[in-house]
């Protein structure tokens, strides 16, 4: 099991960010993700794995600058 | 700690006046050339069209000036001002003070926002704004005690030159006891022998028991403040401060929507950007992904080693606790490293703390410079900050150097010796060193990028076209750090902004090239509009941008116009009103910054730019300027060329297609140039139109005139 966003979410073996946000459904297109304490952008989505227990931020990114 | 003297020289007394919805009600003006001193009211026609902050100092500096001044004349006016929000405990992001002058860099107004006590303190102890003028032959210290009422001017001896040193004597000096009651403004030896030197702004930080700085940065206000033989400003006021020092006009209405907004960040930053824990070095890594992070002076975005310089190492180098650089500041970015000891200078060896460093000193003084070391990049922030240099501008400057170097259009016979390679930590530390000193290359590299690129054609025989390309600079000022070359809306962010490429005005880079939320001309020219505006608005009232979007409300994806985080627009509008008691809405907010914005750009008229040939940029900031660049992202640019302009590529050589491109895309900026300046009211020529000044109020006749003398007849 991990947490997304608050909310627990089922976990399973080399399951992505990717894959997490095409099964969240969430609409918004995120360009950053941190898992724990570490960030992955977008273009690393698909390679990165989401290990268990993680605790996983969906990170808007309006910001900056 | 070595013996220096305080000689005083001039006492003002003055009667404190109680502060009012905001504001004091009046400006201190210093002329440092005979010493006078005097306390001016401040209009309702100030504070109706200028509003506070950066809107007072413009006016200030605009009847101070000649169209004639140069930077070091002695009617150029350092200008220092709050805001009427500004000193506002509650609401977060309210301690900044915005400094203004005619810039040595451009020629034209500069002006930096930053935090620290200073603003804040100077506005309760009796003034919205603060301005010199004139110039000392000696070293003097300007001192402000709101509590005993009066402004004394020092001559000062035997204080320490680096701005740590020196704010830390001050403040023990003037304390009596309670230095969280100072705040100092200084600069350094930095500033005095470069055109780029800044300004440090303290605060007392009670827990870590030392002065910690922030900087007004960008383009010079420290060169120009250490000119007039300025050493050092010193407000005292009483840190006790509330809500109720600002004298809100609706006390209960402004600490709900304080209390709203602090609260917010407190349970959302942690989910988001941690702000309070790692600061903007977040972004050091997603710029590196997105390919927008600067390195090798512009020529890429992306390095392999970058993660060396990011959020996962400053996570670990920052000093834990709290870091507001303002009083209950609920983002509270303003990190630092604790015991750091320098390789090299005069603290070789000695532990210091070292205030950052913040995502542009880590990109400028990093990557840029393909250096991919965290301390080269620490003790870089440590010296530029004690010798009152701009790290952005250092790094820039730098960096282009480095580049000429590499090309051959530079020797170690003009540089002294110094390998100038891309990555060499000890040489970019020597250039620095040598700016303080006034010395050698850093020298010629402290005067700019600008006027490095005529010094080397003229002197080194360096080809003058290729620099015009690869100088970072525009307007005068140096870049600051990210990468537009696939990002029109942010070349137009660089391009169009009043003082120089600096992103205050509009960070459009991943709204634009990684949310794709502004495709067309129309939509860009909006952004460019809209994003100024609004940003501009907190430099008028004495705030930080940082709440407005750093932080966003959880429900904001779904708001219409996700972009402009408008609940907290509202939210602001909200807090002007309840302060000021001036009933406002947002679109009251950006019609509050547009009067100001243009004010600005025909300032920049006046002092003889402000036009659409200034606006100009190097072609590195639209597209790859070399055949590397070009091959290093070849499928981009090529997709570009064949989808996008429908042309046949095939059997063309890399040269070619670098040519092809460019055309392409200098055209699209122009395009881009005549949308915003549209949008704006503005003539094709890039100057704000009769109607619109009219519209905005600030049809003085100075003003008018000036327009009809630039072609402007309508």
């Amino acid at each position: 099991m991990i947490r997304v966003a608050g909310k627990e979410h089922p976990w399973r073996r080399g399951m992505t960010v990717a894959d997490l946000l095409r099964e969240s459904g969430d609409p918004q297109d995120y360009p950053v993700v941190r898992i724990n304490d570490q960030y992955v952008s977008r273009p690393n989505f698909a390679e990165t794995a989401i290990p268990d227990n993680a605790e996983v931020f969906l990170i808007p990114m309006i910001a900056g600058g | 700690m070595t013996g220096f003297e305080l000689k005083l020289e001039k006492t003002f007394p003055y009667q404190r006046p109680s502060i009012d919805r905001g504001y004091a009600n009046q400006t201190l003006h210093l002329n440092l050339s005979n010493l006078d001193i005097a306390a001016r009211p401040v209009t309702p026609q100030m504070k109706d069209l200028f509003i506070g902050g950066k809107g007072f100092d413009l006016w200030l500096l605009w009847n101070a000036v000649k169209p004639t001044t140069r930077w070091n004349d002695p009617e150029n006016a350092v200008c220092i001002a709050c805001g009427p929000l500004g000193g506002t405990p509650a609401y977060p992001g309210s301690g900044k003070s915005i400094a203004a002058t005619i810039s040595p860099l451009t020629g034209a107004v500069i002006d930096s926002n930053v935090g620290g006590y200073f603003g804040p303190y100077l506005k309760f102890s009796g003034f919205d704004a603060l301005e010199i003028q004139g110039k000392s032959d000696s070293d003097l210290v300007v001192y402000v005690d709101g509590i005993d009422q009066t402004v004394q001017v020092f001559a000062a001896t035997g204080l320490p030159d680096d701005a740590y040193g020196l704010s830390e004597a001050l403040t023990e000096h003037f304390a009596q006891g309670k230095p969280r009651n100072i705040s100092v403004v200084s600069a350094g030896p930095g500033a005095k022998n470069t055109f780029f030197g800044c300004l440090n702004f303290s605060w007392y930080d009670p827990k870590r028991k030392r002065a910690r700085y922030k900087q007004a940065g960008r383009g010079g206000v420290g060169t120009v403040f250490v000119d007039k033989g300025l050493k050092a400003l010193v407000a005292r006021w009483d840190s006790g401060i509330s809500v109720d020092t600002n004298s809100p006009a609706d006390r209960e209405r402004l600490k709900t929507v304080a209390k709203l907004h602090s609260r917010e960040i407190v349970e959302l930053d942690p989910k988001q950007n941690e702000m309070a824990t790692i600061g903007t070095t977040h972004i050091v890594t997603i710029m590196n992904d997105h390919d927008l992070l600067p390195t090798h002076n512009f020529r890429f975005g992306q390095h392999r080693e970058a993660p060396n310089l990011g959020q996962a190492v400053f996570r670990r180098l920052f000093d834990p606790g709290y870091d507001g650089c303002w009083m209950g500041c609920t983002v509270a970015c303003s990190h630092g490293v604790r015991d750091f000891t320098p390789l090299s200078g005069p603290y070789r060896g000695r532990k210091v703390f070292v205030d950052g460093p913040e995502y542009e000193t880590v990109a400028g003084c990093g990557s840029l410079l393909g250096i991919f070391d965290p301390h080269t990049v620490i003790e870089l922030n440590f010296y530029c900050d004690a010798y009152g240099l701009d790290t952005i501008s250092v790094g820039t400057a730098t960096a282009f150097a480095m580049e000429c170097f590499e090309l051959g259009l530079l020797d170690t016979r003009h540089t002294g010796g110094l390998e100038l390679y891309f990555g060499n930590r000890a040489a970019a530390l020597e250039i620095v060193h040598q700016m303080a000193r006034g010395e050698g290359f850093g020298r010629i590299v402290g005067q700019g990028v600008r006027r490095m690129k005529a010094v080397f054609a003229k002197e080194f025989g360096a080809d003058p076209k290729i620099m015009a390309d690869i100088g970072m600079e525009s307007k005068g000022l140096e870049f600051s750090e990210y990468m537009t070359k696939e990002s029109l809306a942010q070349q137009g962010g660089y391009g169009l902004a009043l003082k120089g490429p600096q992103h205050d005005e509009a960070w459009l880079i991943f709204l634009d090239m990684v949310h794709n939320f502004m495709p067309t001309f129309e939509q860009k020219a909006e952004a460019l509009h809209w994003f100024p505006m609004f940003r501009t608005w907190f430099s008028l009232c004495g705030l930080c941008k940082l709440p407005w979007n750093d932080i966003i409300p959880e429900d904001n994806k779904s708001t219409p116009e996700p972009a402009k985080v408008m609940k907290h627009v509202a939210w602001y509008a909200e807090y002007f009103s309840s302060v000021t008691g001036r009933e406002s809405g947002p679109e009251d907010l950006i019609r509050m910054s547009e009067a100001v914005y243009n004010f600005q750009r025909v300032f920049n008229l006046r002092m003889g730019f402000g036009r659409r040939e200034h606006d100009a940029l190097p072609y590195r900031a639209l597209g790859p300027v070399t055949e590397l660049e070009y091959e290093s992202r070849a499928e981009r640019y090529d997709k570009q060329l064949t989808d996008t302009c429908k042309l046949d590529i095939a059997g063309k050589s890399t040269a070619e297609k670098v040519a092809l491109l460019r055309k392409f895309r200098e055209q699209q900026y122009e395009t881009l140039k005549d949308a915003v300046y549209q949008r704006r009211g503005w003539s094709p020529d890039g100057i704000p139109t009769l109607a619109t000044v009219k519209r905005l109020g600030i049809d003085f006749p100075e003003v008018v005139a000036l327009l009809k003398t630039n072609g402007v007849t309508a």
